[in-house]
C-alpha cells in the first residue's frame, strides 16, 4: 500500500516542480517581454529625440540664442518645439517635456507638451530620482523604471548637449498602459498555475499524511503491545524476505507460565512477561530479531555469530537467576529454548520455526530450563512428515481462542442412560467450518504446540464439568502425561476438586511410546491417587500388552474400533472382542465399544456383555452434552 | 488565511494610498513651519484631516475660523473672512488665484512637488526649518 503512495507523492512532487518550473519560466517571459517593448519603444524615442536635439542647437546657433532658457522664453520658439514634442505623444507616451538644471540644482520646466497636467515655463519641478543628476554627470541617457508613480512604468531621460554639456534633458513618461494588458492578459494563466501548484501541494500534504498514518499504524500493527517486541504480524511480513541463511532461529517458552497466571493473577503474568522480554531485549543485539509468538512463546533470529548456543544458554541463564518481584511476591521463572542453528536448510520459515518448536518440546520433555540444538544428522528421517501450516494452524486457533471440544455420548446399554461424554476437540476454523482432529493431530505430535492444546482441552473440559455432575472422559497420549506442565495442570485442578476427579477418565492410548514402564505406572498411579478414572484406549489393534495392562490397574478398557466396526460380519472380529470382553472381566475393568455405527454393530454388541457403547449409531459428538432423549436420532 | 487573503484583497481594491501619501507629506510641512499662533489646522478635504487626527501629530478643527492654518483643495471652500488666515493649497494654480497662500502641495505628472513662496511666508511670519528650504521659490510661474 505504501509503495503506491510513495509513487503518487513522488508524481506529485514531479508535478510540483514541473508547474514551479513552468510558473517561473512564465514570470521571466513576462519581464522579457516588458523588456523588449520598453527597448523597442525607447529606441525608437531615442531617434526621434536625438533629431530633435540637433534641430534645437542650430535654431539656437542660427538665432544666437545664449542658452535655452532665453530660446524657449520666446513663445513662437515653445510653441512650435511644444508642437514637435507632442508628436510624440501616444497611448504609450504620457508627458513629453524638457527641464533644465538650475543653479540651485533645481530642476524646472523649459518646455512641456503634455496634453494634461502641463506646467508652466521655469516652474520648479521636484524629482527625487538620481538618474536626473545622473544625465548631467555622466551626459548619457538613463531610463528609470517607476514604481510609486501612478499611470508611469519608465521614465526616459534624453540629454541635450550643447558644447560638450548637458544644458538640459528630455523627459519622456511611458504609461503602464501596454504592461497592464500584458499582465491582464497573463493572469488568468498565473492564477491557473496558483491554483494548481496549491492542489498538488495539497495532495501532497495528504499523501504524506497519509504515509505518516500508514507507519503509525504499521508500527501498531507489528508491536505486541505487552512486551513491546515484534509480534506474528511482523513475522509474517517478513517471511518472504527474510533470509534465513544470516540466522539461527531459537524458540523460547517460559517453563510454568500458567502457574504463574493461576497463582498470582493475570496482571503478575503479565509483568513477568514484559520484564523478561526486557531482559532478553537486553541480551541480544540489535541486528536480532525478537519476536513474541504468542503467550509465552517467542522467536529469536540470532544474527549469524558463533556460538549461538551460547548467547541462548546466557539468555536462559538470565532469566533462570532474575528475582521477579510483584506486589511483593518474589517469583522465579525458568526458560525452555529449542534451537535450530542452520533453519536455511528448511524449505520455508514455518518449516524452521517447527524444528525449533521440536527441540522446544524436547527442552520441555527433559526437564525444562535447558536449551536444546537441532541436530540435522539425527532428525532427518524423522521430520519428514511434518508440515508447518499445521503447527501455524493450531498455533493461530490457540491464540484466538477456537480451540473447541465436542462431546460424544457413551450409552450405557442396560440402563438406557448415557454413561459419561468423550471430549473431543475440534478447531473451529477462521471461516467457521469445524476442523476434526486427524487434519492437525498427527502433524504437531512430539512439538510443543501439542503440550499446548492438551493444556487448552483439559481447562476448557474441567471448566465444562466443575459444576454439571455429569463424567467425562478425556484423551491423553503417555508423552502428555509425561510432560510436567501437563501434570501439574492436572494435579492442581483435581486435587483441590475431588469431586471434579472423581468424575473424570482419563483415555490413555497404549502405544510403543510407553517406552518406560515404570514412568507410565507412576504416571497412572498418580492419577488413581487424585480419585480419577484411566481408561485404555484402543485396545486390541497394534500395540497391546495384557501384562501392562493388569499391572496398570485401570477401570476400563475401551475396545479399538477397527475391531469393532464390522463385527456383525466378521466373525474373527467377533472371537476377538469377545476374548477382550472376558479378559476384562476377569480383570476387573469394565469395556467400553466405539466405532458402534450401526444397528447391526449394536446388536450384534449386546450378544457380548459389553458395559457401554459408544458410536455414530448412538450419536454423533456434538458441541452441547445430549440427553438421553436425544440418543438413536 | 482565507480571511487574510480577503482583507488583502479588500485593502488592494479600496486603499487610497494617494490621500495618505498626501497626508504624509503634508504632515511633514505642517511639522517644518512656525507661526506666531499655535499651529492648529482646517482643511476642506476631510480625508487629510481623518489622516492627522488618526496620527495625532497635529492639531486639527472642525471650525476653520479657530484654526491657525488652512489646507485648500477648493478655493470656493475658502470664506473671505477667512483670507487673512495662512493657507497652504492643494493646487498650485491656487497660489495664484489665492494672494495670501504661502506653499502649494500639489501632484505634477503624477510625482509629489512643494514650493513654499518666500515673499509670502516672509509677510505671514512664518518660519520654516532647513528642510523646507530646497522648495522656496521666490515667484510663482
Amino acid at each position: 500500500m505504501v509503495k503506491r503512495e510513495i509513487v503518487i507523492f513522488f508524481l506529485l512532487f514531479l508535478l510540483g516542480l514541473f508547474l514551479v518550473y513552468t510558473y517561473s519560466e512564465v514570470t521571466k517571459s513576462k519581464e522579457r517581454i516588458f523588456e523588449r517593448i520598453e527597448q523597442h519603444e525607447i529606441s525608437k524615442i531615442a531617434y526621434v529625440l536625438q533629431n530633435m536635439q540637433q534641430q534645437i542647437l542650430k535654431h539656437i546657433h542660427e538665432y544666437d540664442y545664449q542658452d535655452l532658457i532665453t530660446f524657449f522664453k520666446e513663445k513662437e520658439h515653445a510653441i512650435a518645439y511644444e508642437e514637435m514634442l507632442a508628436m510624440m505623444l501616444t497611448s504609450d507616451v504620457k508627458y513629453s517635456y524638457i527641464l533644465y538644471r538650475d543653479e540651485e540644482r533645481k530642476f524646472r520646466f523649459l518646455l512641456d507638451a503634455s496634453k494634461t497636467d502641463k506646467a508652466s515655463f521655469n516652474q520648479k519641478f521636484d524629482v527625487n530620482a538620481h538618474e536626473y543628476d545622473l544625465v548631467y554627470t555622466t551626459k548619457k541617457s538613463q531610463i528609470i523604471r517607476q514604481q510609486n508613480i501612478e499611470n508611469l512604468y519608465v521614465t526616459y531621460l534624453h540629454p541635450i548637449i550643447k558644447n560638450g554639456e548637458v544644458v538640459a534633458l528630455f523627459n519622456i513618461d511611458f504609461t503602464t498602459d501596454i504592461k497592464s494588458i500584458i499582465l491582464e492578459s497573463i493572469k488568468p494563466l498565473e492564477t491557473l498555475f496558483t491554483l494548481l501548484t496549491l492542489f498538488v501541494v495539497i495532495f501532497m500534504a495528504m499523501t504524506l499524511m497519509q504515509i505518516f498514518h500508514y507507519f503509525i499504524t504499521k508500527k501498531k500493527i507489528f508491536t505486541d503491545p505487552l512486551t513491546k517486541t515484534f509480534n506474528r504480524n511482523y513475522l509474517e511480513e517478513i517471511s518472504s524476505v527474510l533470509n534465513l541463511g544470516n540466522y539461527s532461529l531459537a524458540m523460547l517458552d517460559l517453563d510454568k507460565f500458567k502457574i504463574i497466571n493461576d497463582t498470582y493473577g493475570h496482571k503478575a503474568g503479565d509483568y513477568v512477561l514484559s520484564h523478561a522480554s526486557q531482559i532478553i531485549k537486553n541480551s541480544i543485539r540489535d541486528n536480532d530479531i525478537f519476536v513474541r509468538y504468542g503467550g509465552e512463546e517467542f522467536l529469536l533470529f540470532i544474527n549469524n555469530r558463533d556460538s549461538k548456543r551460547d548467547i541462548c544458554e546466557r539468555v536462559r541463564d538470565k532469566i533462570a537467576k532474575e528475582k521477579f518481584v510483584y506486589n511483593g511476591h518474589e517469583i522465579y521463572v525458568t526458560l525452555s529454548i529449542g534451537l535450530h542453528t542452520n533453519p536455511y536448510l528448511e524449505k520455508n520459515m514455518q518449516e524452521a520455526i517447527k524444528k525449533a518448536d521440536t527441540m522446544l518440546y524436547e527442552a520441555k520433555k527433559n526437564g525444562r530450563n535447558r536449551v536444546v540444538v537441532y541436530d540435522e544428522k539425527r532428525e532427518t528421517t524423522a521430520s519428514s512428515s511434518f508440515s508447518s501450516k499445521d503447527l501455524a494452524f493450531v498455533k493461530e486457533a490457540l491464540d484466538e481462542d477456537r480451540v473447541t471440544c465436542y462431546y460424544q455420548p457413551i450409552y450405557n446399554h442396560k440402563t438406557g442412560e448415557v454413561f459419561k461424554y468423550e471430549a473431543l476437540v475440534r478447531i473451529i476454523a477462521q471461516d467457521g467450518t469445524i476442523i476434526t482432529p486427524y487434519q492437525f493431530l498427527p502433524q504437531i505430535k512430539s512439538t510443543n504446540m501439542h503440550y499446548k492444546l492438551t493444556q487448552r482441552i483439559l481447562a476448557l473440559v474441567f471448566e465444562k464439568f466443575r459444576t454439571n455432575q455429569k463424567l467425562v472422559s478425556i484423551n491423553l497420549s503417555f508423552t502428555d502425561l509425561n510432560n510436567p506442565d501437563i501434570e501439574e495442570t492436572i494435579i492442581q485442578a483435581l486435587r483441590v476438586d475431588q469431586d471434579l476427579a472423581s468424575r473424570i477418565t482419563f483415555e490413555i492410548l497404549e502405544s510403543d511410546e510407553v517406552d518406560d514402564i515404570e514412568s507410565f505406572k507412576q504416571k497412572i498411579h498418580m492419577l488413581h491417587s487424585l480419585k480419577a478414572k484411566v481408561s485404555i484406549d484402543d485396545f486390541g489393534s497394534g500395540y497391546s500388552n495384557f501384562k501392562r495392562i493388569i499391572d496398570t490397574e485401570a477401570n476400563y478398557l475401551k475396545i479399538d474400533g477397527s475391531l469393532v466396526k464390522n463385527i456383525h460380519k466378521n466373525s474373527k472380529d467377533f472371537k476377538v472382542v469377545k476374548s477382550i470382553v472376558h479378559f476384562a472381566t476377569q480383570s476387573n475393568m469394565q469395556t467400553i465399544a466405539e466405532f458402534v455405527h450401526s444397528k447391526e454393530v449394536y446388536e450384534k454388541l449386546l450378544s457380548l456383555d459389553i458395559d457401554y457403547m459408544q458410536g455414530y449409531y448412538i450419536a454423533a459428538p456434538t458441541p452441547e452434552l445430549l440427553k438421553k432423549e436425544e440418543l438413536f436420532q | 488565511m482565507k480571511k487574510l487573503f480577503l482583507l488583502l484583497l479588500v485593502l488592494t481594491l479600496f486603499a487610497n494610498d494617494k490621500d495618505i501619501i498626501q497626508a504624509q507629506i503634508l504632515e511633514k510641512i505642517i511639522q517644518n513651519l512656525s507661526t506666531n499662533q499655535k499651529v492648529v489646522v482646517w482643511s476642506d478635504n476631510r480625508e487629510i484631516i481623518k489622516e492627522f487626527n488618526k496620527k495625532g501629530n497635529i492639531a486639527t478643527t472642525q471650525d476653520c475660523h479657530l484654526a491657525s492654518i488652512i489646507i485648500l483643495e477648493d478655493k470656493k471652500s475658502l470664506e473671505k473672512e477667512l483670507c487673512k488666515k495662512a493657507v497652504f493649497v492643494l493646487d498650485y494654480a491656487l497660489l495664484s488665484e489665492i494672494p495670501h497662500s504661502f506653499g502649494s502641495m500639489f501632484y505634477k505628472k503624477g510625482r509629489p512637488n512643494i514650493v513654499i513662496i518666500n515673499s509670502r511666508i516672509k509677510e505671514q511670519n512664518i518660519k520654516i526649518s532647513k528642510e523646507l528650504e530646497p522648495y522656496l521659490e521666490e515667484k510663482i510661474w
